[in-house]
């Protein structure tokens, strides 16, 4: 049924333009003039005409605040503003030496117009189970950090998702920046996505890993899947069971059916809940196999 | 007026890729779409829809605490004429009044001064309605029509019958069964449905917009608004896309606009958003099919027993002619004296089905050509050899009995396909699912004829007409203007008919168009459907052009050259010895001056032999056949089970190619639209409505998913329909789906039986029972 109270259309919403951070947290701060923050507006567009979203009274355009748009490397990590773009994210040399997996996944986020109008903060915000970038900034152990008037606060992006679309953000908050520790020497990232077709697809099942091998046996590995949870989710207990092991048709067996053990997956328009749970544990194992062939 | 003519001899238009004559207005953005057409003062229509898939209409009412007064409402009282659609069964009412069919059935038409107020004034009409238990799916309707086929609604049914089928089965050596299913299609042209009613001073109305089929529209709204034929003019706007979607549900569409205007004494206009389109307008009928084979070892077919049953949502519309060509196809291609064929449309409580490119051809081909793969297994035989042996022939009598007397282009396509594929090295390559390193390979085929043009005797029964007028153009040249009622949807018809009008005049083709079609200046050249028009309408342009160009060249022989009989022949009127008299345009100018513009018309005719009892299915189904065979392999993922179709390699036989660019256009349109129904396009019925209803959801091939395509010509043309052309808009899409399949049982050892074949239907079918590999068995 058509939604009969929103009957508004985009040209009725009030659109802010703030130029620095501050202006637009100090806007944020008081009831009278918050809005919803919009990105690129590439969910948001999308959520108020199917109606999944009334349409607001005001939003708040944070996509040319000069401060989220930066990427910066520090020693250790790498630090992207909330309103670096896909395009950018696949781009940026300094991603992609950073966190490989995520200016990857960046290039499979829908075509190239979405590609350049989307943003990080709006994906992680927007907070899909099938958003795609969600394990790669998990399986980094790295921050989000948010910001209101009275100051910032930074959260572990492995505790930010609460729910299924629900984020650990205030209503006055905007995420800032992203802190995401770089890819040690001699670890890997592995990225897959499977959707219905080669390019534009929602995912049915993506993932990301980071992992090394040494003296024969895995010594690290971190692994997270989207689109089979309520939210993307680290394996923590199959992270646990593989250090220490090295990587053969045993123990690359044990691994699936562990992965596929653990998922609790649904299923929906784009996939079957069996599948889901099936090929949860194929992607870890090519994962793990990808590991061990690079680490030769 | 004497200079000797030039040497050179005129190229003939008709089989050269001649550049789209819509391409400039198209590129540069020019082309009106319905959405483009500024009419001023226009109101917007909205439909109230019913809100439950089935039930009884009690009550209607009015929201009494909204306003009203600038809003207009049509129930079926506004109705001047019967509310009935009157198309085929007659039993889909305008608007719904008292039973209601489906969810989404409109039950009451507002039209208001903007879209959102039209929007807003829909939901404010309250209706009361008792819910009866609906039917929703193809697998319920299945269920019962296993277990008691009175259980269900039968829209429509029909039965081929030819020798003692029940008899060769029990006498055959081998007997091969087999069920086959596949789901909607959305065709998902670019531009949605739009139209706009205009209300004319003098009582009648005009209809114009995006649209297949202009005289479809003319019939029935004389019906429904009970107006003679003078008072409705048709106009077709551009078309981005139809691909059957735009045949017969503009009519509806039509009729609530023009409902409206007439109420509202004011232009309305209705223009559908991408998730009304999908929710509410026509898709493919889902299909089962069922099998039964009797052959002998040596490959010999001795009896095809088929049951094609299709699910045909509320309404009848227009399934018994989809069902017709269903039945015609599921059977078709192979020799066999025995042949039992039921065909049958049920009602589920779903939007209508409706035409889709192939129009139940695609649906048929896919059971049959997934069964024959079974059949060459029984017997020992590989899927080339045993299509080879069984293939009909010139001569050959078809299931119906007809005759293949002319232009067969089988056994040509299968040959050249398994040639250029290579598929007889390449079948022994198959990976058949055993375990191995990489990705599992497969190569399948299919092989097919598609029937020219309506079925049966529909043609010879319709005589489509088409005129030709010559009158001064924009530049005060003569131009020779195509009158059909052929639409223009991007396949390529306002450059292929014009094309076939220059080779008849012997004129050339800059001074022919093809302006949109209107109903107030052509004759019914039929609706543009059943890849007819490059066939029927196509010769008749060029029996019309040949008719102008006798005409005009008595003109000029009584006129200018004392007598002397002179020749059209490359825009020049030449007499016996070579001499110019004068050129076409200063003929025709002179033509213009003394006697006005002319007009010429033709008819289409058929051959007098051809015989059709259109109650017993018996004689020739169709005056001709197209014919085609694809190849395509596959690599599956073991890993995942994604399908990955590499190539296809498809030979076709569409008669005389009229344009060989538009032509390869069509054939690779049509496969990526076929490869779509294979893999990818999924649409279900959840809580009554299509559950994929946007394009996030509902998936199609994107130019990444495309494979390579190896695609080539056999040319049959058809002698009697010159230029020669039998049709080629809708075989493109009737043989991939199965080629796929036994591509994929090729690659994995799994016999797919419904589709689209996706990773997850391979899961399931891998890991039911045990005829798949063990897919835990590691890959390393
Ligand atoms: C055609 C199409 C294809 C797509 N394909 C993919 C795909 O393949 N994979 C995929 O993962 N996604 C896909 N998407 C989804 C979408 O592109 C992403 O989720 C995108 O990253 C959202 O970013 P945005 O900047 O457009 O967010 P917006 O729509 O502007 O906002 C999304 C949410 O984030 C909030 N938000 C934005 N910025 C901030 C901030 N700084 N602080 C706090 N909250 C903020 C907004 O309030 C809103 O709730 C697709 C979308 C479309 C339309």
């Amino acid at each position: 049924m058509s939604p009969v109270s929103t009957l508004k259309t985009f040209e009725d919403i009030d659109c802010t333009f703030p130029k620095t951070l501050q202006e637009a947290l100090e806007l944020m701060a008081d009831e009278k003039t918050r809005g919803v923050p919009l990105a690129g507006g590439t969910d948001l567009m999308v959520q108020w005409e199917s109606g999944a979203l009334p349409m607001p009274e005001r939003v708040i355009n944070v996509k040319s605040i000069p401060e989220l748009r930066e990427i910066s490397e520090a020693d250790n990590e790498v630090v992207i503003g909330g309103s670096v773009t896909h395009m950018e994210l696949r781009q940026s040399s300094a991603v992609r030496r950073a966190v490989p997996s995520l200016a990857e996944a960046a290039a499979t986020i829908g075509g190239f117009q979405i590609q350049i109008m989307g943003t990080l903060a709006g994906s992680v915000a927007n907070a899909s189970p099938a958003g795609d970038l969600a394990p790669s900034l998990l399986i980094t152990d790295g921050t989000v950090t948010l910001a209101g008037v009275r100051g910032e606060r930074e959260v572990k992006l492995t505790e930010f998702w609460k729910g299924y679309r629900e984020i650990d953000r205030q209503p006055d908050e905007l995420i800032v920046r992203f802190r995401l520790p770089r890819l040690p020497e001699g670890h890997y990232e592995s990225w897959r996505k499977l959707g219905a077709r080669k390019a534009q697809a929602i995912s049915k099942v993506m993932g990301s890993s980071r992992g090394r091998m040494k003296d024969g046996v895995v010594s690290c590995f971190k692994v997270a899947l989207g689109s089979i949870a309520p939210t993307a989710v680290r394996l923590y207990d199959v992270e646990q069971w593989i250090v220490g092991q090295p990587i053969h048709d045993e123990t690359l067996k044990e691994a699936e059916q562990r992965v596929a053990d653990a998922v609790k997956p649904i299923g929906d328009i784009r996939s079957t809940a069996e599948y889901r749970k099936w090929v949860s544990g194929r992607l870890v194992r090519l994962f793990l196999e990808e590991l061990a062939a690079r680490s030769g | 007026m004497s200079t000797k003519a030039k040497a050179s001899k005129r190229i003939p238009r008709v089989g050269q890729g001649v550049a789209r004559l819509d391409a400039d207005e198209k590129v540069r953005g020019l082309a009106e779409y319905a959405d483009d057409l500024q009419v001023p003062d226009a109101w917007y229509g909205y439909i109230v829809r019913s809100p439950v898939s089935h039930g009884r209409l009690r009550a209607l009412t009015l929201d009494p605490d909204y306003d009203w007064s600038r809003i207009v409402v049509v129930t079926p009282d506004d109705i001047p004429g019967e509310n009935i659609v009157d198309m085929m069964g007659r039993d889909m009412p305008f608007i719904a009044h008292d039973e209601i069919q489906y969810r989404g059935e409109p039950i009451a038409l507002v039209a208001a001064p903007t879209r959102k107020q039209a929007r807003e004034a829909a939901a404010h009409v309250r209706a009361d309605i008792e819910e009866l238990p609906p039917l929703l799916t193809l697998g319920e309707m299945i269920d019962r029509y296993k277990r008691d086929p009175s259980e269900l609604h039968e829209l429509c049914a029909q039965t081929i019958r030819k020798g003692d089928a029940e008899r060769a089965l029990e006498e055959a050596e081998l007997v091969v069964e087999g069920e086959y299913r596949a789901g909607h299609q959305e065709q998902l042209y670019i531009e949605p449905q739009g139209m706009v009613a205009v209300p004319e001073k003098d009582g009648s109305v005009f209809i114009h917009g995006s649209m297949q089929c202009p005289y479809f529209i003319n019939p029935e709204l004389c019906v429904t608004l009970d107006l003679p034929p003078e008072k409705i003019r048709v106009k077709q706007s551009a078309v981005g896309g139809a691909f059957g979607g735009k045949e017969e549900f503009p009519t509806l569409l039509a009729g609530y606009c023009a409902l409206l205007a007439l109420k509202a004494k004011r232009p309305v206009k209705i223009i559908y958003d991408r998730h009304q389109d999908i929710l509410y307008s026509t898709k493919r009928h889902p299909v089962w099919s069922r099998y039964r084979t009797g052959l002998d070892k040596d490959g010999t077919i001795r009896a095809l027993c088929v049951e094609y049953v299709l699910d045909g949502g509320a309404y009848t519309t227009l399934s018994p002619v989809v069902m017709y060509r269903g039945i015609l196809h599921a059977a078709m291609g192979y020799r066999c004296d025995h042949v039992w064929v039921d065909g049958y449309v049920f009602r589920t409580n779903t939007f209508p089905s409706g035409a889709f490119r192939g129009f139940g051809a695609p649906q048929a081909v896919w059971g049959l050509e997934s069964h024959v793969d079974d059949l060459a297994k029984a017997c020992g035989m590989t899927p080339h050899e045993f299509r080879l042996r069984n293939a009909l022939r010139e001569g050959d009598v078809t299931p119906t009995g007809g005759v293949l007397r002319h232009s067969v282009g089988s056994p040509a396509v299968l040959t050249q396909t398994v040639e250029r594929s290579g598929f007889v090295e390449k079948l022994s390559r198959c990976s058949h699912g055993r375990v191995s390193d990489g990705k599992w390979y497969g190569i399948g085929m299919s092989f097919f004829a598609h029937g020219a043009g309506f079925t049966g005797d529909g043609e010879a029964r319709f005589k489509a007409k088409v005129a030709l007028d010559l009158e001064p153009g924009e530049d005060g040249w003569p131009v020779v203007l195509v009158r059909a009622s052929s639409t223009e949807m991007g396949q390529g018809t306002f450059t292929i008919l014009p094309q076939v009008a220059a080779d008849g005049l012997c004129i050339d083709l800059n001074r022919v168009r093809n302006p949109y079609p209107d109903t107030k200046y052509v004759p019914n050249s039929g609706p543009t459907v059943a890849s007819r028009t490059a066939m029927v309408v196509g010769s008749t342009v060029y029996g019309a052009a040949q008719k102008m160009k006798k005409q005009l060249e008595e003109y000029v022989t009584r006129e200018f050259t004392g007598g002397q009989a002179v020749q059209l022949v490359d825009g020049q009127f030449l007499t016996a010895d070579e001499k110019v008299a004068m050129t076409f345009e200063e003929a025709a100018t002179h033509h213009f001056q003394h006697r006005g513009p002319l007009r010429v018309y033709d008819q289409f005719r058929l051959p007098d032999y051809l015989q059709w009892d259109q109650k017993n299915f018996v004689g020739d189904a169709y005056p001709s056949y197209s014919w085609g065979c694809n190849v395509a392999e596959v690599e599956v993922d073991p890993r995942t089970l994604e399908v990955n179709v590499l190539k296809v390699t498809g030979v076709y036989d569409i008669g005389k190619v009229l344009n060989p660019v538009l032509a390869k256009g069509q054939l690779e349109g049509g496969l990526v639209q076929a490869l779509g129904y294979a893999v990818m396009e999924k649409i279900e019925i959840k809580d009554g409505l299509f559950d994929a209803s946007r394009m996030q959801t509902y998936v199609i091939p994107t130019t990444l998913d495309i494979p390579e395509f190896d695609l080539d010509f056999v040319e049959f043309p058809y002698e009697f329909a010159v230029p020669g052309a039998k049709g080629v808009g809708e075989i493109p899409m009737n043989g991939l789906g199965p080629a796929i399949a036994n591509a994929v049982e090729q690659a994995t050892g799994v016999r797919m039986r419904e589709l689209p074949i996706t990773p997850e239907t391979l899961f399931a079918a891998m890991t039911r029972g045990a005829s798949g590999p063990l897919l835990r068995t590691g890959t390393a």
